[in-house]
């Protein structure tokens, strides 16, 4: 078990890691589709309304020391009911990686692989996936602290956009009405989703309790920060009226530059984001695999992985065309709002009601 | 050691063999050129340029240009694309020239293709030629026709240096696009006549939304470009009378070179609805020209500075006009509206609004320098 065990650090970099992923490149449209101008106003309230569902996660997960979702679950709901939302956890798990997939692979296969057949796109992902969850969580949590620095690269692309910015393109500011703005960060909360992996990943985390959720809230602070910036500078690179037609503004944005070493600095930025995907994949997938174990009563999650990549691929295979991803975009969306976003806090509450904790966590 | 072995299968993963593209199997092209046909069609027009082995000190470049004409502007390449013996490859395009006709109907229309391809070159320039796109590109220079330069580099090389002495305005075909659909602003592109064996850019193509409706031309696009708020580049110069009074001709005249430029737009809105701009330059400068000799007294430099001042502000009074005239509001007057008086920007009629708005220019010219002499 002490292979297991994650500090502190880690753990942030976990959380910032799986925040990060897919969501990045289209964000600015996707907020900008409801929200206008003020869609930046929207990521920032989801910003808020997301560390509610932090605290949930973490009075949860503190009230059942050492033991992740897929423990408590029963305890909390009773065995029969337990049982039913472990599956629906497992299942919603699972098609968050395919969505991370199916997503990955639209940008991918429209960006840079044009003639790649897309079950390779898809299955390369998801088998080093598969490969990466048999190791510990340790393990994971030290690749995800080692690709963090990579990040910064990302951040130095988009700085250099400044050198063409039209700021006035973001004013007025807070035309569309408070109702729409908030309307919309029902979007940003998609985007921000990841922090959920937490019920999972708290478990494994040692030391002070207090400090978890420091941790937690920082790292979702972080992504809200970043996601910020990269939202407003696309804002203000794109005019309003451009933006309508650019699905993905940060690689457009960043395949106008040049340097007199890198001509497309687009693809650079795409190799570099493919590691945060990976790494968002890795995580939901973990979970998922977590999920089977649980429900099959395995020794480990190894064995279930290889079987788990190729479910994942034939089902993300399955959308070929722009509108059927997003719709299942869309589904999806949804489905990790109610589950990932809204149902710890239920969970929490039902908890609280049936007096239900693991009887060792006050001494803890 | 088993698990050595289970590595080498993934090697054949690292491969990637559909989407190879090799050079020998493309042929780059460096200068695309749209113009209009008669009835309408599109004619694109292609330099491509082909290494050669040298000849002892012959040239190791020639300059191929290709056209076609189809409906639209894919539509044309493709059939470029048939006449040509590999596959068209645009990702390393440095220039897009559009006629003059052409650019007076649409140019968003042509350029559609280039927004929409991922591998295309948006950092691309972007001008307008006086008669056909096709003449210039096929046409042939003095410096691609001795070295080892291809048009498209020739033509890029020209416009950069014209960006520097601030005759033109720095566009490139990603950033137009913004201001092409801002209902608020306008842009303007580098302007180029065609001469026997050069390319001269002679200022700029002011378009307003995605047709071009005239131009600035001559020493005036310089305090154009200086109206539009460009801060300093290499070498913003320009030469003026400031008198005309002495003997010799020459004396009449000073050039300055531009060492920092200030630009000051105040859009104001009236509690009665009135609009009125306030536009002025503060310009810091060095005199680098000044034939009459006797820049030693304050009384002297305060006296060109004045002169200079005055002319100035009557010019930008004229470029004023002269895009109130065309309805191009490249100082983006209305994106100020919008972004400070959304409200009344939003009941207002830009379209015909603009033309009529007061917008008063002042030019303040403060001499700096004078070079090593006085």
């Amino acid at each position: 078990m002490n292979k297991h065990t994650i500090t502190h650090r880690q753990l942030f970099f976990l959380i910032l890691q799986t925040q990060i992923g897919v969501g990045i490149l289209s964000l600015p449209y996707s907020l900008f589709q409801k929200a206008k101008i003020d869609g930046w106003i929207s990521l920032f309230i989801a910003g808020v309304i997301i560390q509610f569902s932090l605290l949930a996660i973490w009075k949860l997960c503190d009230r059942f020391p050492q033991k992740t979702l897929f423990d408590f679950q029963p305890k909390i709901l009773g065995k029969n009911l337990g049982f039913i939302f472990n599956v629906i956890y497992t299942l919603h798990f699972l098609f968050i990686s395919v969505l991370i997939l199916i997503l990955y692979n639209s940008i991918v296969s429209k960006w840079i692989l044009f003639e790649t057949p897309s079950w390779v796109i898809i299955l390369i992902m998801a088998s080093t996936g598969a490969y990466f969850i048999t190791s510990s969580p340790r393990e994971m949590a030290r690749f995800y602290t080692i690709v963090t620095p990579l990040l910064l690269i990302l951040l130095g692309f988009i700085l250099y956009a400044y050198t063409g910015v039209h700021p006035l393109y973001i004013l007025p500011i807070g035309e569309m009405g408070m109702r729409t703005i908030l309307k919309s960060s029902q979007d940003a909360v998609v985007a921000l989703l990841g922090f959920d992996v937490a019920l999972v990943f708290l478990a494994y985390t040692e030391g002070e309790r207090s400090k978890k959720i420091k941790v937690i809230s920082y790292a979702s602070l972080c992504v809200t920060i970043l996601y910020g910036f990269v939202v407003l500078t696309t804002f203000i690179y794109f005019n309003p009226e451009e933006i309508k037609i650019v699905p993905e503004p940060v690689l457009y944005m960043l395949k106008a530059f040049s340097f007199s070493i890198i001509e497309r600095t687009d693809l650079i930025f795409l190799s570099i984001w493919m590691i945060s995907v990976a790494t968002s994949f890795i995580c939901y997938f973990f979970l998922a695999a977590k999920g089977v174990q649980k429900l099959f009563g395995l020794k480990n999650n190894k064995k279930s992985a290889p079987y788990l990549a190729i479910i994942c691929t034939l089902i993300a295979v399955i959308p070929n065309d722009k509108l059927e991803v997003a719709a299942w975009n869309k589904y999806i969306s949804f489905t990790s709002l109610l589950f990932s976003a809204l149902f710890p806090i239920l969970l929490l509450i039902i908890a609280v009601l049936r007096k239900k904790e693991d009887k060792g966590a006050a001494s803890s | 050691m088993k698990k050595r072995w289970c590595c080498l299968p993934a090697l054949f993963l690292l491969t990637g063999c559909w989407d190879t593209q090799a050079l020998h199997k493309t042929k780059l092209i460096t200068a695309g050129g749209f113009d209009y046909t008669k009835n309408g069609n599109v004619t694109i027009t292609a330099s491509i340029p082909q290494s050669i082995a040298p000849a002892a000190g012959g040239q190791t470049l020639i300059n191929q240009a290709y056209s076609a004409t189809g409906h639209t502007a894919r539509q044309s390449r493709v059939l470029l694309d048939r006449k040509v013996s590999e596959q068209l490859d645009v990702s390393k395009n440095q220039i897009i020239i559009f006629g003059e006709d052409s650019a007076k109907k649409d140019i968003y229309q042509l350029l559609d293709v280039f927004y929409r391809d991922p591998k295309s070159a948006l950092n691309a320039k972007i001008a307008v030629t006086k008669g056909s796109a096709k003449d210039v590109i096929s046409n042939k220079y003095m410096e691609t026709e001795s070295g080892s330069t291809g048009i498209g580099e020739y033509l890029r090389d020209v416009i950069k240096s014209s960006e520097e002495s601030a005759t033109v305005t720095k566009e490139t075909i990603q950033s137009v696009c913004p201001i092409m659909f801002d209902p608020g602003q306008d842009f303007t592109l580098p302007y180029i006549i065609p001469l026997k064996h050069t390319a001269k850019v002679d200022g700029v193509a002011v378009f307003h939304g995605e047709k071009m409706v005239g131009t600035i031309t001559g020493p005036t696009s310089v305090l154009y470009v200086m109206l539009t708020g460009q801060h300093y580049t290499k070498a913003m110069s320009t030469t003026r009378k400031i008198s005309s009074d002495k003997k010799v001709k020459l004396n009449n005249f000073t050039s300055f070179k531009v060492k920092k430029n200030k630009r000051i737009l105040d859009v104001t809105v009236s509690a009665t609805g009135q609009i009125s701009v306030d536009l002025q330059l503060k310009t810091r400068v060095i005199i680098i020209e000044y034939p009459h000799n006797n820049l030693n007294t304050s009384g002297e430099v305060e006296k060109v500075e004045k002169e200079l001042s005055a002319t100035l502000t009557k010019e930008s009074q004229k470029i004023v006009a002269k895009l109130q005239k065309m309805n191009a509001d490249t100082f983006g007057i209305g994106r100020e509206l919008m972004a400070f008086h959304y409200p009344f920007w939003k009941k207002l009629d830009w379209e015909k609004e603009y033309p009529k708005i007061p917008i008063h220019t002042k030019v303040d010219i403060t001499v700096i320098g004078h070079g090593i002499i006085e």
